[in-house]
């Protein structure tokens, strides 16, 4: 558009650059200008040109040369663009000059240009200027002009815009008129000039006097109505929702609401005293008490005032206290969340209707009586600015106002009339200033009032203090809000509202600008706050009943909940001296943990996908912990907690769907609940995470390799370069080394990757070598799986090679396992037959309440999916029944007690079978297979000879190769090929039936830990016990299966 | 002025890169770089013609804005586009990418195409050059050299390191001079061609206009009052 027109002056910019910027040149323009001083159809493309030229002769006189400014205004050649732009010369004309004062204004860098330019008030004429605001590109053009001016705004620049003696403040007053503009860019320019505005203010006390006298009260009524307008749309629009159908617009209307809690901090954070008074008492008893803590109150009283439910209102004021800081604000509100009484709430409403309905301290959700514009006007020299009416695309909700509210127009018509006859600027009627001192002393009363009761009120003794604290029993105290807000933690069927709860008292405890004491009273500590004895029992309660029914099967805590309230019991108990948590709360945490330990078992299975998620699991958790106001921008928690992953909800702000989702919840929940414990007991973490940063080999470390196989290889990286290096494989890692120059069979690492996410392949047409990969797993959701190594490796003859591909892969598996052991080791899986005692026992608490569930899971599997194990088992004929039991003894083999990966001595043999476990058991866990057919185990008393151990390994060695180690979807096609479904949870039923049946069986905790295990096949198992003679440790346990097992058989038959 | 589709734009990037630049020689080429000037603007917008469709790209600087937390985070949302703009020669801007699109992605719609630029700021002795442009229009002349040479002497930030990081994060990449407008158009362009895909693709609500895009009067009237807004349209501004 702009770029089109290229008229004549501008044409020769390539030759003559030199005279086109000099004050020759502007005298030129100049005379130019001159000439045309009318706008018409043939020179209006001249008109523009010369405007824009001179625009760049400024910005290079500002740059080089000051004289052009002074020929500049010697010449007022800025009237020469007034006039152009009152000649209603026509939207291009005026697009185009707008562009050049922009341009103009934002390039200028020395004051005194700027001063030229500003003086003379030709700017405030053009900022008054009627402009077609209908149009949206000349309403962009203009705002931004205003909001460029505003950037330009100092203590010395602002009297060229704000007139005292006029009372006269275009460009603040022109741009707050566009303060609920449909579009949103201008509404952001408006806040910026408003901020801009109010920081310069500071300095400045006359203007602030204006700003606060003649446009606060318009404006800030103005604003909190709309903000309010859009909190009932949000609330209808989470009424109204049907499927999540609402959420984009819901998420817009949210997005929205915390722009303007983030602006009204952004001014209350200028920290300009006059202004925050008016704003928070316009924000307190306009909007937040009226609206939002009212609504928490959920009786019908009250009648006809405007509400919103529960959840939103919850929602709402976290945000506020999550954003706002200001201390007169948000101590006022906590005061009346935490001890508003019911009663005083409704005096007070009464008492203030009393009053005239125009005052800022009644505490209601009105209507502003007129709009910003009209009070604008009224508040300065009426009558003028009445003619100058410009066209406004508010015009028809003007129109609309008035007849909503015909006695206060017609007070109001009165006055302006009154106004009118006043005549000139800057005459206040009497009226006016009456009513603005009113307001002021009203104020001061209110906040008197409420000084004197908080005083009151901090009077109360430590016996008043602790009842206070124990709310269900408060009935000296009637405190509807706080009631309410404990009472939605109570919910049992859902954590719709306790989550709002949590982030609500989490927002409020993290407020920089509450008063301690106030939060004290109802033992609702700050975050390191500095000592504490007590804490808040009925709140700890029920947090622990939360994380209680986090850890159920079919708990309906969302993990955010769950995590939320590991924060907040974190903050009620941990002091710098340890944990002041009473034993019958610590024991019921132990509880909750135990009962965590016991879902994850649910879903445990040997399999790559289970280590992986479980790895993943704990990364992203550590690494994304909870950020509680991000918690909270998200629109998507407002709507009733759903399951399904279709509505793009975040997996942890909604309840898992499918037995992925609900293993990977179910680790979550161990994660937090482990680390919860730990934290509250004062015990450092030493599992987790399962590979540990610091034991791990890195770059230039120097290793001591005499001892070591090396391979010599050449690496060719996918960039071509060639490097001569020592391969060498550790337990969890490969490493390419370098001899080390200083000492003797020493090397230096030169690169080291994790194993288990390794893949290696053969080069088709080259025997020597070796496609090797190795992913970094993806650390957020926004990057992928990043290959940290991507390489061919090059060996001196085929052998080497293949003794490399088998050591690499033997590892990866090697080390995939230990870390399935340790995860063995973590949940308390029995491992070693003599420790299976102790580790029963310590189960034992928390199992007699956790098996009637799965006794009746149990049931209810086995009755409505018969058909399913059935046609199962038809196709799980390949995995030899053995597999499974081969698993048990996996399990129970390596030593409980050490914890660690169990030595590399875990018997070589051992681990070939049970990683070909692992992969057996992930068909059969994936199934009610658990039934194996009693037939099937006696059918095939040959199979245990496949699986022979070297066999078995070169099966996953060949997996290993061609499998991404991170793909699970691969990895779970590739089984479900052969097998069946691989990531339906591990069932319990049979076993389940074992623990009711013989309930003290030490292996029935194993039992329910493996793939499941029918009872028949178990039995069978155990006529076949020499079979399973290639693993270490097996008869054992193999042994105990079976005394565990021939109880129920008699029961099945 | 008729369009199809409004698209907004921001432009982010530590202060002093040359975003207010790249803007003005985007929207309006009547100031041509090529005198020694600098001049930058705010706003801006301009019509391009995407798969036979006008659409008109309104572009706005957050520059000097930071201060405030409300406003940068609203402009993030109500925009489609984003430019993400550092400077070659100051390690320090590329440095600060992560934390700018953190916030871009925290605050925009998730829609929200970026593109990142590696654009080199004037104010040298030579007027630079872009590498681009030495290699396509095969400028051989000796002060070319010695731009070129002198940019490639201050430049702290390789190109590939900005392609790495354009990969990493899932952005479009681009290096840009806005003295010499190379690659300035195309950034733009290729922005706005990407978010036209993507809602040919259904992914962006188009309805909603907090996503920063709006549809043209000529789309969304019915022919009675397309007419009607042509006439005006050509009252007011018919010329341009």
């Amino acid at each position: 558009m702009f770029g089109r027109s290229r008229s004549w002056v501008g044409g020769g910019h390539g030759k003559s650059s030199r005279n086109i910027h000099s004050l020759d040149h502007l005298k030129y323009l100049y005379h130019v200008l001159t000439k045309n001083t009318t706008v018409t159809e043939q020179n209006r493309n001249l008109l523009v040109e010369t405007i824009r030229s001179i625009t760049e002769i400024l910005i290079w006189g500002d740059q080089n040369d000051s004289s052009v400014f002074d020929f500049f205004l010697e010449k007022n050649m800025f009237v020469f663009f007034l006039n152009i732009l009152r000649q209603k010369s026509g939207r291009y004309v005026c697009v185009q000059l707008l562009q050049t004062l922009n341009i103009l204004f934002e390039n200028i860098s020395h004051e005194t240009s700027l001063y030229y330019l500003l003086s003379n008030n030709y700017v405030n004429s053009i900022i008054v200027h009627k402009f077609d605001f209908s149009d949206e590109e000349i309403m962009a053009y203009y705002i931004s002009f205003l909001k460029t001016l505003s950037l330009k705004l100092n203590n010395h620049t602002v009297h060229f815009f704000y007139n005292e003696h006029t009372n006269d403040f275009a460009l603040y007053t022109e741009a707050i008129k566009f303060f609920n503009h449909p579009e949103s860019m201008v509404r952001i320019a408006v806040r910026t000039i408003t901020l801009n505005v109010y920081k310069v203010s500071l300095d400045n006390q006359a203007m602030l006097h204006y700003i606060r006298d003649k446009t606060a009260v318009p404006y800030f009524s103005n604003l909190v109505w709309f903000i309010g307008s859009h909190v009932i749309e949000l609330d209808d629009c989470v009424q109204t929702d049907e499927e999540h159908r609402n959420r984009g617009k819901l998420s817009d209307l949210v997005a929205e609401h915390l722009d303007h809690l983030h602006y009204l901090n952004d001014i209350l954070i200028i920290n300009c005293e006059f202004l925050n008074d008016v704003l928070t008492d316009h924000l307190l008893n306009r909007l937040f008490l009226p609206l939002y803590v009212y609504s928490l109150e959920n009786q019908d009283k009250g009648g006809e005032r405007p509400k919103i439910s529960l959840p939103v209102s919850l929602y709402l004021l976290s945000q506020v206290f999550l954003i706002i800081h200001h201390a007169p604000l948000v101590n006022s509100l906590a005061e009346v969340i935490l001890n508003g009484d019911l009663s005083e709430m409704y005096a007070k409403t009464e008492q203030d209707v009393q009053r005239s309905s125009a005052k800022p301290s009644i505490r209601c959700f009105i209507k502003p009586t007129e709009t910003l514009e009209r009070s604008l006007e009224m508040n300065k020299h009426k009558g003028k600015r009445r003619v100058q009416k410009r066209p406004n695309y508010k015009n028809v909700g003007e129109e609309e106002d008035e007849e909503k509210v015909p006695t206060e127009d017609a007070q109001e018509d009165a006055e302006k009339a009154k106004g009118t006859e006043g005549g000139s600027k800057g005459i206040k009627t009497s009226g006016e200033s009456e009513e603005i001192e009113m307001v002021i002393m009203e104020r001061s009363k209110l906040s008197e009032l409420a000084a004197s009761t908080s005083v009151q009120e901090q009077n109360t003794t430590d016996e008043e203090k602790s009842a206070a604290a124990t709310c269900s029993e408060s009935a000296q105290w009637s405190r509807p809000f706080l009631d309410m807000v404990y009472h939605a933690l109570d919910s049992p069927d859902d954590d719709y509202h306790a989550l709002f709860v949590l982030c609500l008292l989490y927002a409020m405890s993290h407020n920089k600008g509450i008063d301690p004491e106030k939060l004290e009273r109802i033992q609702l500590p700050v975050p390191n706050a500095v000592e504490k004895t007590t804490y808040n029992h009925p709140l700890a309660e029920r947090l622990i009943r939360i994380m209680n029914n986090a850890a159920q099967p079919d708990g309906k805590i969302r993990l955010a909940t769950l995590e939320l309230s590991c924060l907040l019991l974190k903050q009620q108990v941990l002091t710098s001296a340890g944990c002041i948590m009473k034993d019958v709360h610590l024991a019921c945490l132990e509880g909750a943990r135990e009962e965590s330990v016991h879902l994850v078992r649910h879903f445990y299975k040997g399999e790559d996908i289970f280590l992986d998620m479980f790895e993943d699991e704990y990364r992203s958790m550590t690494m994304k912990p909870m950020n509680v106001e991000y918690l909270m921008m998200d629109a998507s928690i407002l709507l009733p907690p759903t399951g399904t992953p279709l509505t793009g909800i975040d997996f942890v702000k909604r309840l898992p769907c499918g037995d992925v989702e609900k293993t990977r919840r179910a680790i979550r929940v161990f994660f937090m609940l482990r680390s919860l414990s730990l934290q509250l007991r004062g015990e450092p973490e030493t599992q987790l995470p399962l590979t540990r940063e610091e034991d791990l080999i890195k770059t230039d470390d120097v290793l001591d390799l005499n001892n070591s196989d090396l391979i010599a290889c050449t690496v060719i990286t996918k960039d071509g370069g060639m490097v001569q290096r020592f391969l060498a494989v550790d337990i969890y890692q490969m490493s390419l080394v370098e001899p080390d120059v200083s000492r003797l069979g020493w090397g230096v690492v030169k690169f080291a990757g994790l194993l288990q996410d390794m893949q290696v392949t053969g080069v088709e047409d080259d025997s020597r070598a070796l496609n090797i990969t190795i992913h970094k797993p993806a650390s957020s959701p926004h990057s992928k799986p990043f290959p940290i190594l991507q390489a061919t490796f090059i060996f001196s003859d085929h052998i080497r090679c293949i003794i490399a591909k088998q050591r690499l892969a033997k590892g990866r598996i090697q080390a995939r396992r230990m870390k399935m052991q340790r995860i063995a080791a973590l949940l308390d899986l029995p491992i070693q037959p003599t420790t299976e005692v102790l580790g029963f026992g310590l189960g034992s608490s928390t199992s007699t309440q956790h098996l009637p569930f799965r006794f009746y899971d149990q049931g209810r599997r086995g009755s409505s999916d018969p058909t399913v194990q059935r046609s199962v088992f038809a196709s799980v004929d390949k995995v030899p029944g053995f597999a499974v039991a081969q698993c048990i003894n996996q399990h129970s083999s390596p030593s409980l007690s050490s914890q660690s990966p169990p030595s590399a001595s875990g018997s070589p043999s051992g681990s070939g079978s049970t990683s070909h476990c692992d992969s057996g058991g992930t068909s059969s866990s994936s199934t009610p297979s658990t039934a194996q057919s009693p037939a099937d185990a006696p059918m095939t008393p040959e199979l245990p000879k496949p699986h022979l151990p070297d066999q078995l390994v070169i099966v996953n060695e060949t997996e290993a190769d061609s499998k991404p180690s991170k793909n699970m979807a691969r990895s779970a096609a590739v089984e479900t090929a052969s097998l069946s479904p691989s990531l339906v949870p591990a069932q319990q039923p049979t076993i389940s039936l074992l623990c009711e049946d013989t309930a003290d069986t030490l292996s029935v905790e194993s039992l329910t830990l493996v793939p499941p295990v029918d009872p028949h096949s178990l039995r069978s198992l155990t006529g076949i016990p020499p079979l399973s003679t290639p693993a270490a440790a097996c008869t054992e346990p193999l042994g105990e299966e079976a005394a565990c097992a021939e109880p129920v058989g008699p029961a099945e038959d | 002025m008729a369009y199809a589709y409004l698209f907004k734009y921001i432009i982010i990037g530590d202060t002093g890169v040359g975003k207010s630049c790249l803007l003005l020689q985007f929207t309006d080429k009547r100031f041509q770089p090529v005198h020694d000037l600098t001049i930058g603007v705010e706003f801006g917008a301009r019509m391009i013609t995407i798969d036979g469709k006008q659409i008109k790209l309104q572009i706005w600087d957050t520059a000097g804005q930071e201060s405030f937390r409300s406003i940068t985070r609203s402009y993030y949302r109500g925009a489609a586009g984003a430019l993400l703009v550092y400077d070659i020669t100051r390690r320090d801007t590329f440095n600060h990418l992560t934390t700018w699109l953190e916030d871009a992605r925290q605050h925009s719609n998730s829609n929200m195409v970026i593109m990142l630029i590696g654009n080199k700021r004037t104010q040298s002795a030579f007027p630079w050059t872009g590498i681009i442009c030495i290699y396509s229009h095969k400028l051989t002349s000796l002060s070319a050299i010695f731009e070129n040479v002198d940019l490639e002497s201050r430049r702290e930030v390789k190109k590939e390191e900005g392609e790495a990081f354009a990969r990493e994060h899932g952005l479009i990449f681009m290096e840009t001079s806005a003295k010499t407008a190379s690659n300035v158009e195309e950034a733009f362009i290729n922005t706005a061609k990407e978010i036209y895909e993507k809602i040919q693709e259904g992914v962006f609500d188009i309805n909603n206009e907090a996503n920063g895009i709006k549809i043209g009067p000529q789309h969304a009237a019915t022919n009675a009052t397309h007419a009607g807004n042509q006439g005006g349209q050509q009252a007011g501004g018919g010329c341009c």
